[in-house]
């Protein structure tokens, strides 16, 4: 996979949770070109263990001199997103990959309604740049828990003019989904990104008013789940591994010297898929990807967020 | 017309069935296509509110619109051509909200005639349920004067526009609704081959 060496000229931090990370190229050339809800993979070496995370480019598309990414510190994880806060300076720096779009504009849209829950709003800043320059109708609908966890809005504001709706949930503003959905118009696309229960809450709602899926988009990057440990074996590379509570499987395959294929590392774009030929317990599927059915008969698994608790699996990488 | 041979841009199409949930049904349909929707009045009828379309067509082998007029007790429009049809459903289509399913049914070519007013509403094609009725006959462009001739039956067809013999190909454009049509004999002029009726 093609990696970009890039480096830290500026940290802003936006709420108490929130820093905004301004990457350019080391080399001083210009970044690939991206298009609006893109995102790249962060590698960082915590302690000489690699973590890769995705984030999205919150950037205008039409800017390649630097990639601007955000990071929401979560205490309870891996360890990533503090690294990034406590560990990731001015003059850092990093390895990221190209950037990929698993979160596009429909292009066949004649409206589009953003609705991002918390730190979701960072994939909606491209794409409203992109919607700004097309001229497309849109709303920007943005839920946050109260006042002084709001990052961007006053960007935002600039951005989106009246077309932005803030939603307070200290100040008891909840974005009813079921009237925002309703009535409107044909070839309306939404787009979700946020905490898990906002964006089921919005999928069901859209599915229940008869709005085909084709129109309903949302991301969610999943963090590998912390589990217990346990040992897969490896049947095409022919070894056995062990992968640690904190550690996905993706993960412990690479410190293992392995290349599997991967895009978004969260869940979501299926790439790192793996057959899986023996299990003699519980696969716990955490991705978005598989169908349920999928996910019940148990031969396919995402290494990069799911595990597993048994005795003996047999992957066929 | 070849056998066991699957393509890409060629469309499938199945039996109309009722989409649930939903906010709103509009079925659209001509000529013979009026059968399809006998049919999906034979299903338990959605709670939602219906409108149906249908257009009389002189090609039709048969025409249904008295027999929709008995069993369609909900909204329905019986229009004298597809012309006057297709505009009605512009018109239409401009009161529809998402979650409103659609149904489409007739000859190949009238119904990518429907698709592209549904699609131009920001309707995609996937999303409209499709149920071919009547007849195999094909629209076909003609890749030399860029003319559509309806309902080609034959594997083999003088262009209506040019006059070229052309060749009915299973590659399908969903923007222009039609196969694609090429010149048979360009290589050996009047080495035609057996003109056989595919298409009935």
């Amino acid at each position: 996979m093609s990696i970009l060496n890039v480096k830290v000229a500026d940290v802003e931090q936006v709420t108490d949770m929130v820093k905004h990370f301004t990457l350019v190229q080391e080399n001083g050339q210009p970044l690939p070109r991206f298009s609006g809800g893109s995102h790249v993979v962060v590698s960082m070496n915590i302690n000489g263990r690699i973590h890769r995370n995705p984030y999205s480019l919150m950037g205008s598309p039409e800017n390649t001199d630097s990639y601007h990414i955000s990071v929401r510190r979560q205490e309870n994880s891996r360890g990533g997103s503090v690294f990034m806060h406590d560990g990731v300076e001015v003059g850092s720096t990093l390895q990221i990959t190209y950037p990929v779009n698993l979160f596009s504009l429909s292009k066949l849209g004649k409206k589009h309604i953003l609705v991002a829950g918390g730190i979701g709003i960072t994939p909606f800043m491209s794409q409203i740049a992109d919607l700004n320059r097309l001229g497309d109708d849109y709303e920007m609908h943005y839920a946050f828990r109260s006042a002084e966890h709001g990052a961007f809005v006053e960007q935002l504001q600039q951005m989106c003019g009246d077309r932005l709706h803030l939603h307070i949930e200290s100040e008891g503003q909840r974005i009813n989904f079921h009237n925002l959905l309703s009535n409107q118009p044909l070839g309306t696309h939404i787009y979700v990104c946020g905490p898990e229960p906002m964006v089921n809450a919005l999928l069901l709602t859209a599915k229940d008013l008869g709005w085909p899926k084709t129109h309903v988009h949302s991301e969610q990057f999943l963090a590998p789940p912390i589990g217990d440990s346990f040992r897969v074996q490896l049947v095409k590379s022919n070894m056995e591994i062990e992968v640690p509570g904190d550690m996905s499987m993706l993960e412990a395959m690479e410190e293992a010297g392995l290349e599997p294929d991967f895009l978004c590392r969260g869940g979501a774009c299926g790439r790192c898929e793996v057959e899986v030929l023996e299990c003699d317990g519980a696969l716990m599927h955490n991705d978005h990807y598989l169908s349920d059915a999928e996910k019940a008969s148990g031969n396919k698994i995402m290494p990069c967020v799911s595990r597993a608790r048994c005795q003996k699996l047999l992957l066929n990488i | 017309m070849q056998r066991g041979y699957w393509i890409r841009s060629k469309p499938l199409y199945d039996s109309l069935v009722w989409q649930t949930p939903a906010v709103a049904h509009l079925v659209v349909a001509g000529g013979e296509g009026g059968i399809a929707v006998l049919k999906l009045f034979q299903q338990m009828y959605p709670k939602e509110p219906i409108q149906v379309l249908y257009a009389d067509l002189p090609t039709a082998k048969k025409n249904y619109s008295d027999i929709l007029q008995q069993i369609v007790l909900e909204e329905l429009d019986i229009c004298d051509s597809e012309e006057s049809l297709l505009a009605n459903l512009e018109q239409r289509l401009k009161d529809c909200t998402m979650g409103t399913h659609f149904y489409v049914a007739g000859s190949e070519a009238f119904m990518w005639q429907v698709l592209q007013k549904t699609r131009a509403a920001g309707v995609q094609d996937v999303d409209v349920q499709k149920e071919l009725c009547g007849t195999l006959a094909r629209p076909v462009y003609c890749v030399h004067c860029k003319t559509i001739t309806r309902d080609v039956h034959h594997n083999v067809f003088p262009c209506s526009n040019c006059g070229r013999h052309l060749f009915v190909r299973d590659h399908f454009s969903r923007r222009l609704g039609a196969y694609m049509g090429v010149m048979v004999d360009a290589e050996e002029p009047g080495n035609i081959p057996q003109i056989e009726e595919v298409y009935p």
